[in-house]
């Protein structure tokens, strides 16, 4: 299968602010929503607004294929000097360019600027049991650190476990 | 006559927000906190505001002084608010009075009966002698993030996280 990241038309450069409607589309979708901390439109919205808002730090990267956004990788950095060693990574891709290997160049190309770039000595990220993006994350290097069952609710009542991986950088290459 | 109990818990309020600054700020108990500065803990007090106007915060008094707080860090997300994140904190001259115990005890009923939390959960780093109380009031221990926290030092500390269904 040819890759669209093999493809020449595939690119990545820094996230600008008017990536947010497409970041806010892409989290909106039914097979995406679930696995982000939101429920309601206004969630979505203050989500994504805080989300695109890190692009102003060079904190986010954007794949784009034959020039618009399939993709967008942030690294949501730590308020407080304290914790400023390590960030919390956040990616999503265009559900219609699934499975054409944008998530593993996004994730691996966002963990990639943590560590050249803002020097950090690991990255984590807080999804839900179940996530497809989970498998990718494995592929990078990713370990899971902690699971908490019963971190979130469904509308039908069942619960999934919130789940951090995470990757310490020296080990990636 | 009847006797006015010695500890008394509250709502919190604005007014009571310069005194949690003040604990804050004591160099053992931030130890405990992610914040390192006079700057950073303004910051994090400033987001007790909408807890306070949410009635998810309380003050215990000890002889009509304020001696810890509390907060309830519900999330206003509908598949996350049957849970919630807390934290606590006693000033440094009420410590050891059972008021950490007093406020951890109203503080669930609240949740439970207020707000509906099934599941309570905090964060504490590695070392917190608080980590007793917590395991004294049923909390258990899910899981910890290592090296979350790094002193200027160099000195790492691991986040401990524990749980309780309520």
């Amino acid at each position: 299968m040819n890759l669209i990241t093999e493809s020449p038309e595939y690119d990545i450069r820094y996230s600008r602010a008017e990536d947010l409607p497409f970041l806010k589309k892409w989290v909106s979708h039914p097979d995406s929503v679930k696995w982000y901390p939101v429920s309601s439109e206004k969630d979505i919205d203050d989500m994504t607004k805080n989300w695109i808002g890190f692009s102003r730090f060079g904190a986010s990267l954007t794949a784009e294929y034959q020039g618009k956004p399939v993709g967008i990788g942030t690294l949501f950095l730590m308020p407080y000097r304290k914790l400023i060693h390590h960030c919390l990574l956040y990616f999503v891709v265009d559900p219609d360019h699934r499975g054409q290997g944008i998530g593993t160049s996004i994730a691996k190309n966002t963990t990639h600027l943590g560590k050249t770039y803002f020097r950090f000595e690991k990255v984590h990220l807080e999804t839900y049991e179940g996530c497809p993006a989970l498998p990718i994350l494995e592929k990078l290097g990713y370990k899971e650190i902690v699971r908490q069952d019963h971190f979130v609710k469904e509308e039908d009542g069942t619960y999934l476990a919130r789940v951090i991986m995470e990757v310490q950088l020296s080990e990636v290459k | 006559m009847v006797k006015k109990p010695v500890v008394q818990i509250r709502d919190t309020t604005e007014d009571d927000l310069p005194s949690i600054q003040e604990w804050l700020l004591d160099k053992e108990v931030l130890k405990g906190f992610p914040m390192i500065d006079k700057r950073e803990v303004e910051d994090s007090v400033r987001f007790w505001r909408q807890y306070i106007e949410g009635k998810m915060s309380i003050t215990a008094l000890y002889k009509k002084k304020r001696a810890g707080c509390a907060n309830l860090y519900i999330q206003p997300i509908e598949k996350l608010k049957h849970q919630c994140l807390f934290v606590i904190i006693v000033g440094e001259e009420f410590r050891g009075q059972g008021i950490g115990t007093m406020l951890m005890k109203a503080l669930e009923k609240r949740a439970k009966e207020q707000f509906g939390i099934e599941l309570l959960h905090l964060e504490v780093y590695e070392n917190n002698p608080a980590i007793g109380l917590y395991e004294r009031l049923g909390f258990k221990r899910y899981g910890s993030h290592p090296k979350y926290l790094k002193e200027p030092d160099g000195t790492y500390y691991d986040k401990i996280m524990m749980q309780k269904f309520i």
